[in-house]
């Protein structure tokens, strides 16, 4: 082969492998890493809630506690993320008027509650972590929660009575609001 | 004809006189080849949004993250060696895009958009990584630009919107969920 197209050749296939090896390095070549901080935050959140808004007694009878109303299911749920105990609280507001029929009026005193059939306390308890009212409240439950259990719910049954032993009404309609509040401590 | 043959065959005959009489002269001749190489270069901003704070999480319901994430990619490549710039989003581990305190969200409750890209409706981040860029089912392809002699140095800046899809997912437990979304630019 003449020396000089010998020479050529040879040039030209390094070039070629100099070429070659330029495209290998430019497919898959990356860039930096650039980050985005993500974060989300899901609040704490308690609730109650009842299945029903209205609780009635048909007839009341005077001097009796069987004065059973009809029954509510409550249902408490928590997502937390601090505290020992998630209480349920029912109240009223003014502890002298819990149910009314114009001037006459039955006190929170003659109203009982109970959940799960338990024993009916009357609604006469001082409020609970800040939540209900001196003299009108009474606590239905409280449970104690750590970081195993700050996700949870539970589901109980009112039972609500007048206790008019010793009382007697006049006839009409007594109306009145139970307010119902969980607290977490 | 004739006329044109003429003109063709004399140069042809000049050119091996002028080779003869090289070799003549020299003996040997040296061809050196020259060859530079411009590196090829990718740069990856994030202009803004670099830190996304979603403050209230809904469960079961989309949510979106507050602002546009803002990527300025940029390039100087060869356009005879590389056939495409393909910008990559992409979660370390796919099943913990964000870790909270007992809960994982994965990375396909993760969504990204980008309308001038190709997930121009919000798509979840659970694709395959693209060559050496990515990770198995938790990337997601932003763009994909094909290089050629007009682009070859070029730049360009895109918005990602991100959300995070509890659609049908469990109830998340209260708390903070922290995650890092990696950003990179590879050739093919």
């Amino acid at each position: 082969m003449h020396p000089v197209f010998k020479n050529a050749l040879i040039g030209t296939a390094a070039l070629l492998l100099v070429t070659s090896s330029s495209a290998v390095a430019q497919i898959g070549l990356t860039s930096n890493v650039a980050t985005v901080a993500l974060t989300a935050t899901k609040s704490p959140t308690l609730t109650v809630s009842a299945n029903v808004a209205t609780a009635t007694l048909a007839s009341i009878t005077d001097n009796s506690n069987a004065n059973n109303f009809t029954p509510v299911s409550l249902t408490t749920a928590w997502n937390l993320t601090a505290g020992s105990s998630v209480s349920l609280i029912g109240w009223f507001a003014t502890p002298a008027q819990a149910l009314a029929n114009g001037t006459d009026l039955i006190p929170s005193s003659k109203v009982e509650g109970r959940v799960n059939a338990a024993g009916f306390s009357p609604f006469t308890s001082a409020a609970v972590g800040g939540v209900g009212v001196a003299g009108g409240s009474l606590q239905f439950f409280s449970q104690s929660v750590s970081a195993g259990s700050y996700f949870g719910s539970r589901n109980d049954q009112l039972d609500l009575r007048l206790n008019l032993a010793g009382t007697t009404t006049m006839a009409g309609d007594y109306t009145g609001t139970l307010n119902l509040q969980a607290v977490v401590q | 004809m004739m006329r044109y043959s003429r003109f063709v065959l004399t140069p042809v005959a000049l050119s091996v006189i002028l080779t003869l009489g090289a070799r003549e002269l020299s003996g040997q001749a040296r061809i050196i080849s020259l060859a530079a190489t411009s590196p090829a270069d990718l740069g990856l901003v994030v202009t803004s949004g670099a830190v996304q704070t979603l403050a209230g999480v809904t469960d079961n319901a989309v949510n979106n993250f507050p602002s546009p994430v803002v990527i300025q990619t940029t390039w100087s490549v060869n356009p005879g060696q590389t056939n495409t710039v393909n910008l990559v989003a992409y979660f370390a581990v796919p099943a913990q895009a964000l870790v909270g305190l007992t809960t994982q969200i994965p990375s396909s409750r993760i969504l990204g958009r980008m309308t001038t890209g190709i997930p121009t409706t919000f798509s979840a981040v659970t694709q395959n990584g693209i060559g050496g860029a990515g990770t198995a089912g938790g990337s997601l392809r932003l763009y994909s630009v094909v290089v050629n002699g007009g682009n070859k140095n070029s730049s360009r800046t895109d918005n990602l919107d991100l959300q995070l899809d509890l659609v049908g997912f469990p109830a998340l437990p209260a708390g903070v969920y922290a995650g890092v979304l990696n950003l990179r630019v590879i050739t093919q």
